[in-house]
């Protein structure tokens, strides 16, 4: 399955070329209220592999764990994602076990799921050289953290450049 | 100076970020500081932290590390302080303390450049910032005091914090590990995964388990 996480408007995707396949699942804003994660590690301790707090969004590590495709479009904030795209990322650490494990001499969390992933990262927006650079490295450190590997990072000053490159 | 103590975790209480200022506090105090308390725990500001924050000189975050980044509320507050710069000091400098449960500070490099990237934006001035690995350490240490076990490192790193700050200078950011061995810190987080579980009345096995 491919994922596509977005912060874009209502409408934006499918302006944009996508619609919405029966393979393609969408999370954006659209998808309901999210609230931030409250740092409890529920989804680890009490119920291992799902969030805690009780809206839409507390699945998304076995969610996660059904896709071989995830496309992040996401407006660039100081070289990180927009607040509604980094909390999805934050809600989604169910992905992973609580328990560590040594890779390439750094502590890493043990994988649940084993499905391969390919990553695509396009950033939009008024993007400074510093801040593209950081933003490189953190969708490279993204990947490396879940396991996946880090197909494309893309930089658009606005969404005309998307256009295309979602489908 | 007068300076803006910023907890950045999400956790009204037992977080390592208010740890790591309990401990930073009385460094500052001792060097002749002015210290205000401030909480980020959620996604919007409040009137009273932007009006807060802009009476002071420096501003100090201790935030954790969320998958490699600023923890999402945290982001949606230094927006929200961008859009309000016009009421920040021009010639703030803001210092960081971002601390990860990994046992390798580097860890927290990217968020210490989106911190630096958006002093960048809203004209304030970086000063540097600390990636402490092995965060999870810190609520189980915290009657120890800073410089004794675990906290050595982090002693050497907040006192270099509090002569940078007071000297008005500026410096690399620093990454730095609890005095604790890997593999220890490793063993010691997973007991206590299984001890949480265990008084959740979790199944030990599931907690490796996936959904679906």
């Amino acid at each position: 399955m491919r994922l596509i996480i977005h912060d874009l408007d209502s409408g934006s995707l499918e302006r944009l070329g996508s619609g919405q396949p029966a393979e393609v699942h969408v999370i954006s804003p659209d998808s309901g209220p999210i609230h931030h994660c409250l740092g409890c590690f529920g989804c680890w301790v009490k119920t291992p592999g799902a969030c805690v707090i009780a809206d839409s969004y507390s699945g998304l590590g076995e969610l996660f764990s059904r896709c071989s495709e995830v496309d992040i479009i996401t407006r660039c904030l100081y070289g990180g994602y927009s607040p509604f795209v980094k909390n999805v990322l934050d809600r989604s650490i169910s992905y992973m076990q609580p328990f560590f494990t040594i890779k390439d001499g750094e502590m890493r969390h043990k994988r649940r799921y084993h499905n391969r992933v390919r990553l695509r990262v396009i950033f939009y927006g008024d993007i400074t050289p510093e801040e593209e650079e950081t933003a490189r490295g953190f969708a490279q450190a993204n990947a490396v953290n879940l396991g996946w590997e880090l197909a494309s990072v893309s930089f658009y000053r606005d969404l005309a450049g998307v256009e295309g490159w979602v489908l | 100076m007068k300076v803006a103590l910023i907890n950045g975790s999400p956790k009204a209480a037992d977080s390592a970020s208010a740890v790591i200022l309990k401990y930073l506090q009385p460094l500052l105090e001792q060097a002749g500081h002015e210290v205000v308390g401030f909480s980020f725990t959620k996604p919007q500001l409040g009137s009273e932290v932007a009006a807060g924050l802009s009476a002071c000189d420096v501003l100090i975050f201790a935030l954790p590390l969320y998958v490699d980044g600023l923890p999402s509320h945290v982001a949606s507050c230094l927006q929200e302080l961008e859009k309000r710069r016009a009421e920040l000091k021009t010639e703030t400098r803001v210092y960081a303390v971002v601390n990860c449960g990994f046992h390798e500070g580097h860890h927290a490099r990217w968020a210490l450049r989106m911190l630096r990237n958006w002093c960048a934006r809203v004209g304030l001035r970086w000063g540097f910032g600390i990636g402490f690995g092995g965060g999870g350490a810190l609520s189980a240490v915290s009657n120890i005091p800073l410089g004794a076990g675990p906290t050595k490192n982090l002693a050497q790193a907040l006192r270099e914090l509090v002569e940078n700050l007071t000297a008005h200078s500026e410096r690399e950011d620093v990454f730095t590990s609890a005095n604790i061995p890997r593999r220890w810190y490793k063993l010691a987080a997973e007991v206590g995964w299984l001890m949480a579980a265990r008084a959740n009345g979790v199944r030990l096995r599931d907690l490796s388990k996936g959904r679906g």
